[in-house]
């Protein structure tokens, strides 16, 4: 057979090199180009990553046996002799940047699972890859140089089966920069300085969010096919919403990046929620924070304490309870000035008060404090809520007291912060059941004090970015919105109110708190697409759940129609003119063209999720990657 | 009334001298305690290491001892003296265990044998296999001979341990509850604060032998708000009775409740209320079990999407308004006026964390309702007319229904759940029980009756010695004297066990009769005055009031399939929701996962076959196989021990289990 010559672009030899060209037949296979490239060029390296890419085509010749005149390859065909795996950056849930070399040759499906499994990310199948939205760089931040975390290094091989080491994947051990890697992802990040969540884009409606989702690289094509290049910028994000055993010891950076994630959806209102809910949000993180500040990685240490220690422990708390004259010392020193609500107008009135176990009672006086006292009020189950201003040095504690006949509404009114801080925490505890010899009690004046403390902080302007534990701006901890609508000492006593149900919680026990709390919310887990329905002549909006697919008016702005999968009988998709069809059980058929997406991206989030839930059934491990292909890749997957 | 009141007020006065010597905290003053006691307490424990190293052996025993006496003594006669009272002891609900006091005076060195009249007492209630656990006598501390140091150590922890149990144990508080049956008639428990509203209701399992299935409830009703609910299973029973005024009519009733683990049956009807009436009928078993999966099983459970004009209450005003309001995980909400129903634009209404979800009666005549389908969210505490109080009214009875269901979702989340889970394996175990003990094999009626007579004069003792004070004042409203007393010496009234198995055979119709006559002859047994039939209450609470729950076993209402002939009975009984005491087979298999697969049938791709894989093992069972789950032969035997179980947690077996981890060093 006649010898031809095949020019080939070596990558490794610069972008100046001229091609390489070597002599071939068309029955040499590609495994035969490659050793003859390779000696052409006379360069000794592990050549074992690198294959051949050729450009008009589009296309890898991965099949080492396959001949060119199988490939169809021909003397003008422009190949490029390349590694597979290539340097990209890799935007995090957690706003950081990790550089990492991806694999450009495989299905990104595959590709996410290499980079997941470097990672160490359970259930890569939930998440993917899609185009960052650019960000509008000012001049003033390109000065600050963003710092990217690089594991270009880790060699790919050790990767393929990780073992930990010291609770940390093997690779991460290697050195110190490597563990700071490895502290990054499986650390929460500090709450994010208020200016910088009012930078990012805020998505302000449905179309908004549905744009998003246009961006999601196509899991059944490669990296290079989709005209990704070499350190190209990329996110990894959780994609699919439903996220599969969930355990937090093996699971703690895809906890935390979840987490961050979802923090993110909170704070850029991608997920709406309620003011209160809000709140709540804002004081988990808060406490998050807190605690993974104090009680860094204890994700992975285990909490099984000896039962009989623990009881032991209880106990010794239940002892020092009895002698409640210690916790009586404590509070009774104080004079609060007291005012059943509706009795009177006039105000405060002083008393001696005491505090014991969960209730407080009040006389006359201290010297009186030894008789009956003129009334003792449990607090058992009652609502506390604080009516603080630190630069009006006013101090009130609001009770709301269960009785019989209804709650009563008592203030006390403390003399100073420090009082303030102390009769507090012991009426939060007491509403709880718990006294005040609850080992919680000093960790409840803390924090009312740092609350207490960042009012104070706050009261100037917010520009003391100083992130310590005790300063943290309220702003940081929830949306835009509430930037606009309060102020930061506005805002500390109501996160500090719902900080008080979620104080004691364990960081992981946190971090879930804040995943369920995300998950319970009406529009979590929906993916929008603007698409425009068969025979209809506007725009609407289709939401992709793990469980249904809901049609929304965007006139009416509400939803008008849900399908749910499992009534699914089969869906198609017609490649020519992008229309997506789906039949579902009795006779309904929807049809439906996509706007704002690729059709392809619309049939692999249906197609993915009702992968997710086939997943619970297989005890096994191993992904079935073969189904979830047939499940989203359409034709061109086979 | 008067002397009653007076009787009333000298008992509390007694109680309160008791639970002051028990060194549980009364009200006001602040009993004093022997400083010694609490010095060599705190020595002893305040640290880990030094509590276990320190404490000698003898110590250890002689504080057990000293803690058993103590119980004895105490807990004998507080049990005596509380009983019939409905109304809690006004004792602070302070933490704090016994008196040191009752420690150093009362040197007992008999062994740590838990035969403490009061435990004996708590258990008897709870199971036959607690009964079986108390005779054995557990080995006295002493006498295992520590050879090693570790064996010491272990032994240490193992006393202590007990101690803590002692401890625990001192402080518990009991109440003597009254609970209403269908038929009028009443039964009397002691159910201690640990106790869970499950377990209550196992022990009226056994004592009413009815059929255990899932729709079993104890209910609260609230005379002078005309409220009620009913308590979920695994909240704990005394602590709302403890929030009843004393002067009190609410009461305590046992019913069936369609509405408790509707939910669970019928997801489809909560969480695709918006569905076509015909599409949630015809819903298929398959699809419901992946609805409850769904929504209960995954990491965060899931609150119905709730949304709807209703009439508000609030307060204290009289007049009702309308409002959008929408239920979410974290509370109700309501459109603002001239909002839109964007999440960030709602106004929270109420959170869940202090308020619990009533029924409203009789709304329209009280209030001026709108609709008589009125939800009321009030604080527990909360017994008399308030401001504080929300009325919420709905349209029709099923809209009502879809926001209490919802609004406990929301508030107790998993633990609904769980509860019905646990109510399915119970009814599994006595629908079993049932069908076994139709069959006319005397093995097995006979063997449960033994363990009880075992137990009874246990309750008799606790029992017997001053019935008479209390009860009138509280519980049954209506006709307050004559009945509770007669009813005092009830808990004997159980071990009526031989009676049923006759009576099964004539099957539903005698069911009537029955209940009133079966408690006497039972009675004899324990030589206790029997009570004489109770004079049918009328209970204008309760809607069914005609259904007596009988030792036959009681069934749902519409339903009555006897255990013996199974297929006949079920023949009968082809409506969906009232699952036969078999438990609804849809959740006997564990839920098989869904058929989700599709077939993504387009054209160029090769279409996998459209009907998955999965759902072949749970093929929905035709009527019959669906009545012989293969439950019943499997629980026969364990029925007894898994009753056990039920009681779980009791004293006495953490005792026993505490004893054989030492006995195995």
């Amino acid at each position: 057979m006649a010898a031809w010559d095949l020019s080939v672009t070596v990558e490794d030899l610069g972008s100046d090199a001229p091609p390489v060209t070597i002599s071939v037949a068309s029955d040499l296979h590609v495994g035969g180009v490659i050793v003859k490239l390779v000696e052409k060029t006379q360069i000794k390296r592990d050549w074992s990553d690198h294959a051949l890419w050729w450009e008009q085509k589009q296309q890898w010749l991965l099949r080492t046996a396959w001949t060119l005149e199988k490939y169809g390859i021909h003397a003008d065909a422009r190949l490029v002799f390349m590694p597979q795996h290539k340097p990209i950056k890799l935007g995090l849930p957690n706003g950081k940047t990790l550089q990492l070399k991806a694999c450009f040759s495989n299905p990104v499906f595959q590709t996410v699972m290499g980079i997941c499994r470097m990672l160490n990310i359970r259930h890569p199948e939930e998440l993917s890859l899609l185009r960052p939205v650019e960000e509008k760089k000012k001049k003033k931040d390109k000065d600050l140089a963003e710092e990217i975390y690089d594991l270009t290094e880790v060699p790919l091989s050790s990767v393929s089966r990780p073992c930990l080491y010291n609770g940390m994947p093997a690779h991460f051990a290697d050195s110190e920069q490597m563990e700071d890697v490895y502290k990054m992802l499986s650390i929460t990040q500090p709450p994010p300085a208020p200016e910088v969540i009012a930078k990012q884009y805020r998505p302000a409606s449905v179309v908004d969010k549905a744009h998003i989702n246009g961006r999601w690289l196509d899991s059944s094509r490669c990296l290079k096919k989709q005209g990704i290049q070499e350190n190209d910028r990329l996110w990894l994000r959780f994609k699919y919403y439903a996220f599969y055993d969930m355990d937090p010891k093996y699971d703690v950076v895809r906890l935390t990046q979840l987490y961050e994630q979802a923090r993110w959806a909170i704070l850029l209102e991608d997920v709406d929620c309620t003011e209160e809910e809000m709140m709540l949000f804002g004081a988990l993180q808060y406490h998050i924070n807190k605690v993974s500040l104090t009680e860094p990685q204890t994700l992975s240490s285990s909490a099984a304490l000896d039962d009989l220690e623990s009881a032991l422990m209880s106990l010794e708390v239940k002892m020092e309870g009895e002698s409640s004259s210690a916790s009586e010392m404590i509070l009774s020193s104080g004079i609060v000035h007291f005012r059943p609500k509706r009795l009177t107008l006039k105000g405060y009135k002083q008393y001696w008060f005491k505090f014991q176990d969960t209730s407080i009672s009040y006389f006359k006086s201290k010297e009186e404090s030894i008789g009956e006292p003129i009334q003792q009020i449990n607090l058992k189950g009652c609502e506390v809520a604080p009516d603080v201003n630190v630069t009006a040095q006013k101090f009130l504690i609001r009770l709301l007291i269960p009785a019989p006949e209804g709650m009563n509404e008592v203030y006390l009114r403390c003399e100073n912060e420090q009082q303030y801080a102390q009769w507090m925490a012991g009426c939060r505890l007491a509403s709880k059941g718990k006294s005040l010899a609850d080992s919680s009690f000093q960790s409840e004046i803390q924090s009312i004090r740092s609350f207490l403390a960042m009012q104070k902080t706050n009261s100037g302007s917010s520009n003391n970015a100083a992130a310590s534990d005790e300063s943290i701006n309220t702003h940081s901890l929830v949306s835009p919105r509430y930037h606009k609508k309060y102020k930061p000492k506005q805002l500390t006593p109501r996160i500090l109110d719902a900080y008080q149900n979620v104080a004691q919680l364990s960081l992981t026990d946190a971090l879930m708190r804040f995943l369920q709390i995300w998950q319970a919310l009406p529009d979590f887990g929906l993916s929008y697409v603007v698409v425009r329905f068969k025979g209809s002549r506007k725009d609407e909006v289709l939401g992709i759940a793990p469980n249904r697919l809901i049609r929304i008016d965007l006139g009416v702005g509400d939803v008008v129609k849900t399908w749910r999968y499992n009534n699914m009988k089969q869906w198609n998709v017609n490649w020519d003119i992008k229309q997506m069809a789906i039949e579902f059980e009795g006779n309904v058929n929807i049809a439906f063209g996509c706007v704002t997406a690729d059709c392809k991206i619309v049939h692999e989030f249906i197609g993915g999720y009702i992968f997710m839930s086939t997943r619970s059934r297989e005890k096994s491990d191993t992904l079935n990657e073969e189904l979830f292909h047939k499940l989203t890749g359409g034709h061109e997957a086979l | 009334m008067d002397d009653i009141d007076a009787m009333f007020s000298d008992l509390l006065g007694e109680m309160d001298l008791l639970t002051q010597s028990l060194g549980q905290e009364t009200l006001p003053p602040e009993p004093l305690r022997s400083p010694k006691q609490e010095i060599d307490f705190s020595i002893g424990f305040t640290g880990l290491n030094a509590s276990v190293n320190e404490l000698e052996d003898n110590d250890l025993d002689a504080l057990m001892a000293d803690l058993v006496a103590d119980l004895n003594a105490t807990e004998e006669k507080l049990a005596a003296e509380i009983q019939g009272l409905d109304v809690p002891p006004p004792s602070s609900s302070s933490d704090l265990p016994p008196p040191p006091k009752g420690l150093s005076h009362q040197p007992t060195s008999s062994v740590t044998s838990p035969s403490s009249p009061g435990n004996n007492y708590s258990n008897s209630v709870t199971t036959p296999s607690s009964s079986t656990a108390s005779p054995l006598p557990p080995p006295p501390p002493q006498s295992a001979k520590p050879t090693m140091e570790e064996i010491e150590a272990q032994l240490k922890a193992d006393k202590i341990k007990l101690a803590l149990e002692k401890l625990k144990e001192a402080k518990v508080k009991k109440l003597v509850v009254k609970v209403l049956m269908n038929d009028g008639s009443s039964k009397t428990l002691m159910v201690d604060e640990r106790q869970t509203v499950r377990e209550v209701l196992d022990n009226l399992f056994e004592k009413t032998h009815c059929d255990g299935n899932v729709d079993w409830s104890l209910c609260e009703t609230n005379y002078e708000l005309q409220l009620e609910r009913t308590f979920e299973d695994h909240e704990n029973l005394v602590e709302p009775l403890l929030a009843w005024t004393r002067d009190s009519e609410n009461k305590v009733l046992f019913q069936e409740r369609k509405d408790k683990f509707e939910v669970f049956k019928n997801p489809q009807n909560f969480y695709l209320w918006k569905k076509d009436k015909k599409t949630l009928k015809d819903m298929k078993d398959k699809d419901k079990e992946l609805l409850v999966q769904e929504n209960f099983c995954g990491t965060s459970i899931i609150v119905p999407d709730l949304e709807g004009v209703l009439f508000l209450k609030e307060d204290g005003k009289k007049a009702w308004k309308q409002r959008l309001f929408q239920l979410r995980a974290s509370g109700i909400y309501y459109v603002p006026k001239g909002k839109t129903k964007s999440s960030r634009d709602l106004v929270c209404f109420i959170q869940f964390d202090n308020v619990n979800v009533y029924y409203g009666k009789d709304v329209k005549n009280r209030y001026k309702a709108p609709t008589d389908f009125c939800f009321v969210l009030k604080h527990p505490q909360i017994q008399k007319e308030s401001q504080y109080i929300k009325y919420l009214c709905c349209d029709d009875a099923w809209t009502m229904n879809l926001w209490v269901t919802g609004i406990r979702i929301a508030k107790y989340g998993a633990s609904l759940y769980e509860n019905y889970k646990t109510a399915e394996k119970k009814a599994a175990v006595s629908s079993a029980l049932w069908t076994n003990r139709s069959t006319p094999s005397s093995s097995s009626s006979s063997t449960p009756s033994p363990t009880i007579k075992a137990k009874a004069p246990a309750q008799a003792n606790g029992h017997a010695p001053k019935p008479q004070a209390g009860p009138p004042l509280q519980g049954i409203g209506n006709l307050p004297p004559p009945p509770p007393n007669d009813f005092l010496p009830p808990p004997p009234p159980d071990p009526v066990l031989p009676p049923p198995a006759p009576s099964l055979a004539s099957k539903p119709a005698p069911q009537r009769q029955q209940p009133s006559d079966l408690p006497p002859p039972p009675l004899s047994m324990d030589s206790l005055p029997p009570p004489p039939p109770p004079p049918p209450m009328e209970n204008s609470l309760e809607d069914p009031p005609d259904f007596l729950p009988p030792p036959p076993p009681p069934t749902s209402y519409s339903s009555l399939p006897p255990p013996p002939p199974p297929a006949a009975g079920f023949g009968r009984n082809p409506n969906q929701s009232l699952p036969p005491p078999p438990p609804e087979p849809e959740f006997l298999p564990p839920p098989p996962p869904d058929p989700v697969i599709l077939a993504p049938g387009a054209p160029p791709a090769p279409p996998p076959p459209p009907p998955p894989p999965a759902p072949v093992s749970i093929q929905r069972p035709a009527a019959q196989p669906r009545k012989m789950p293969p439950v019943p032969p499997k629980r026969t035997t364990p029925m007894l021990s898994g009753g056990g179980g039920g009681g779980g947690g009791d004293f006495m077996s953490e005792l026993m289990f505490a004893m054989k981890k030492r006995t195995d060093q």
